[in-house]
């Protein structure tokens, strides 16, 4: 199980390179990062993971994108929209993770949605941003929603991510600090292992329960 | 007025973090407000009352903030929301939780070592610096190029390296490491980084 930070921004995004946010995430104790369009490698004992991050286009665009990207090993995410949207994205082979939950409609992510993530191991990414840096009705609202998307995840069991999308190193939190917000939406600490280990999870190949032999 | 009797007091915990990026001038009394600011967003005016915040102590880089015992995970909670203070971009970092103020002094205070007492009294300048910039860290460098631009080190600590571009239009730190300043280019890193 690899302790994932699922979206970091380095330079020129952010004001920090990808070494530092990698030497800072080796100090916070995780084992990786994904940031934004950047080679993935390994830098002071952290595995660095090429991330995708698709956003405001189109359906048609984001499955180009997504074949494009297909077999490259990188961690596509595509943004999440209104329902109708992020219920085609999730039925897209090689996304990995439905992005930007909080800020997307009331009624974006249902149960019909939550039943296909889980189908198709399509995590839901829960960013902690608007509730370290946002203050009052924005952190309220993704408070709100993030609980509503446990109530979800506790029925339905698909992959939940978490992210700090940090652009710099200040913006990072440790494992403890990421404990206790998390507790704020209801998480206790074994979801929150879980979901430190989502990355990990979608990335892995789903074992058959039935295996054919010869 | 009597001080009250040890037993008839409240319970205090003392909550010890380190302040990032390294060598942030701040004072006591900002850095109150940023936490009071931040636990008061969080957790409201009511619980914020019982949680009681203070910084009794802010010197070497560290901070040491004051709570009611009972309330560390509240106040905890509340000090990784705090980004900023007063337009300074900060972090704080929790290091550990104590009963008493001493024994979290003896984890960021500088040793004194034997062979220090024997050597001759710093002068001002100095002492000023020292407690500004934590033990360990190496001495600054003047300049470096990052991305074909000349930047000034305003901080080195191992293989950190925090730089602020040349000249007075950009004065926004960048959090460098010193291979990306061997290499000038975080943004074309190979493979093998």
């Amino acid at each position: 199980m690899k302790i994932t930070d699922a979206a970091v921004y380095p330079y020129p995004l952010g004001d920090a390179s990808v070494r530092r946010l990698a030497l800072e995430a080796a100090a916070l104790g995780f084992d990786s990062i994904v940031a934004a369009d950047t080679p993935s490698g390994t830098y002071g004992g952290v595995e660095v993971r090429s991330g995708l991050m698709i956003r405001d286009v189109p359906i048609k665009d984001v499955i180009s994108a997504v074949k494009r990207s297909k077999d490259s090993g990188r961690v596509i995410s595509v943004n999440a929209a209104n329902n109708n949207f992020n219920r085609a994205v999730i039925g897209l082979k090689g996304v990995h993770i439905l992005r930007g939950i909080q800020s997307a409609d009331k009624l974006a992510f249902d149960h019909v949605a939550a039943k296909m993530a889980a189908d198709n191991r399509v995590a839901v990414d829960i960013d902690l941003s608007p509730i370290m840096m946002g203050r009052s009705v924005v952190r309220q609202r993704a408070i709100h929603r993030y609980m509503d998307i446990m109530v979800l995840e506790q029925r339905f069991e698909f992959p939940i991510t978490l992210s700090t999308h940090a652009r710099s190193f200040l913006d990072m939190r440790n494992v403890r600090d990421i404990t206790g917000i998390c507790s704020l939406i209801g998480m206790d600490i074994m979801d929150v292992e879980r979901a430190l280990a989502g990355v990990d999870f979608v990335l892995t190949p789903p074992v058959p329960s039935v295996r054919v032999i010869a | 007025m009597s001080t009250r009797p040890p037993t008839l007091r409240e319970k205090r915990r003392y909550i010890l973090a380190r302040i990032e990026p390294a060598g942030t001038m701040l004072e006591q009394k900002e850095l109150y407000y940023a936490i009071s600011d931040a636990t008061t967003s969080l957790w409201g005016d009511a619980t914020t009352a019982i949680i009681t915040p203070a910084v009794v102590a802010l010197e070497f880089g560290h901070v040491v903030i004051r709570c009611r015992r009972g309330t560390e995970r509240e106040l905890a909670i509340a000090l990784s929301t705090v980004t900023a203070c007063r337009d300074v971009r900060i972090c704080l970092r929790i290091i550990a939780a104590s009963g008493t103020i001493e024994s979290l002094r003896s984890r960021f205070r500088p040793k004194k070592t034997p062979k220090a007492k024997t050597q001759p009294a710093p002068e001002p300048e100095s002492e000023k610096t020292d407690t500004v910039i934590d033990a360990g860290i190496e001495p600054v460098l003047p300049e470096c190029t990052f991305v074909k631009k000349t930047f000034i080190i305003v901080q080195c600590n191992g293989q950190k390296v925090d730089v602020i571009e040349k000249g007075f239009k950009n004065t926004n730190r960048l959090f460098l490491t010193k291979d990306d300043l061997e290499n000038l280019n975080a943004t074309t890193i190979s493979d093998r980084i």
